[in-house]
């Protein structure tokens, strides 16, 4: 039998590699616990997801959309903390090793 | 046949009408699909477009204020959640948590708050306000010192303020229910 491809359609999924095991007990992608939209989204005051609205991470091992962090961090009530743990927010230089943190 | 393009244009003149929904909307619509209201709390949205505003009625199934019906209004601006909800009484009750105004102290609704906190949390704090009174952090002073005084006292007191009593020149609402 002799085979001719016409057309073909490529797909491609990307993650934000947080650390985390690829998909929850849920089957859905981790959220932000800011604006709870899934890391792969973004944040509210964004449109296309991406290297546009990035995510942070923290020294604590937490993870938020980039935007809404800085917006938190900004205002005076948050103590410059982490929203999750309170501790001192300190932005890691690259993601915190899964193995380590845990 | 049907004017698929007038149809197109209505449409896009109504979403130019339809004000933009604001990061506080879409947060305040995951939270409020994520409550778990027990059957002691219930929600009121008096304009039901309006997700922002609503009243959250509390009839404690035990403890001291079991009985009553207290009535919260919950304000959301348009900064949640890097703002906390307002939250008010909207009845003159004797709490030691709560003034003759309506305001109420609790931790998280002040300098604890995080945006990571939703609106489970903030009713299940007010819950436990009317199960477990603190008299160490008080906005009502006099009832705080009646709880850490003479428990029985408050306890009366407490039953008294709640059938429409009046105590020290201070008119209570009637909060009894059936």
């Amino acid at each position: 039998m002799k085979v001719h491809v016409k057309n073909w359609h490529a797909i491609a999924q990307w993650r934000w590699d947080t650390g985390a095991s690829d998909v929850d007990d849920d089957g859905e992608g981790d959220v932000c616990g800011i604006c709870r939209v899934p890391y792969e989204g973004c944040c509210p005051s964004c449109k296309m997801p991406g290297d546009d609205c990035p995510l942070i991470w923290g020294e604590c091992s937490h993870v938020f959309h980039m935007h809404c962090l800085l917006q938190w961090i900004s205002t005076s009530a948050s103590k410059q903390q982490c929203p999750m743990d309170r501790r001192p927010w300190v932005t890691a230089e690259r993601k915190v090793d899964a193995n380590a943190a845990r | 046949m049907i004017k698929i393009w007038s149809m197109k244009k209505n449409e896009d003149a109504a979403a130019k009408r339809r004000p933009k929904t604001s990061a506080a909307q879409i947060r305040v619509q995951k939270d409020l699909t994520e409550l778990e209201l027990s059957s002691t709390m219930k929600t009121h949205f008096p304009d039901p477009t309006d997700l922002l505003n609503f009243t959250l009625t509390i009839t404690p199934d035990e403890g001291m204020y079991k009985g009553g019906a207290f009535v919260f209004s919950v304000n959301i601006n348009t900064n949640y959640p890097h703002e906390p909800p307002k939250v008010k009484c909207t009845q003159t009750i004797y709490h030691p948590n709560v003034d003759l105004e309506g305001n109420v102290c609790l931790n998280i609704l002040r300098e604890d708050w995080k945006p990571v906190l939703n609106l489970n949390s903030v009713l299940v704090g007010l819950q436990y306000l009317f199960l477990e009174p603190n008299a160490d952090d008080p906005l009502n002073k006099d009832a705080a010192e009646e709880l850490r005084k003479n428990r029985e006292q408050f306890i009366q007191n407490v039953k008294t303020s709640m059938r429409g009593g009046n105590m020290r020149g201070v008119q209570y609402d009637k909060v009894i229910v059936q």
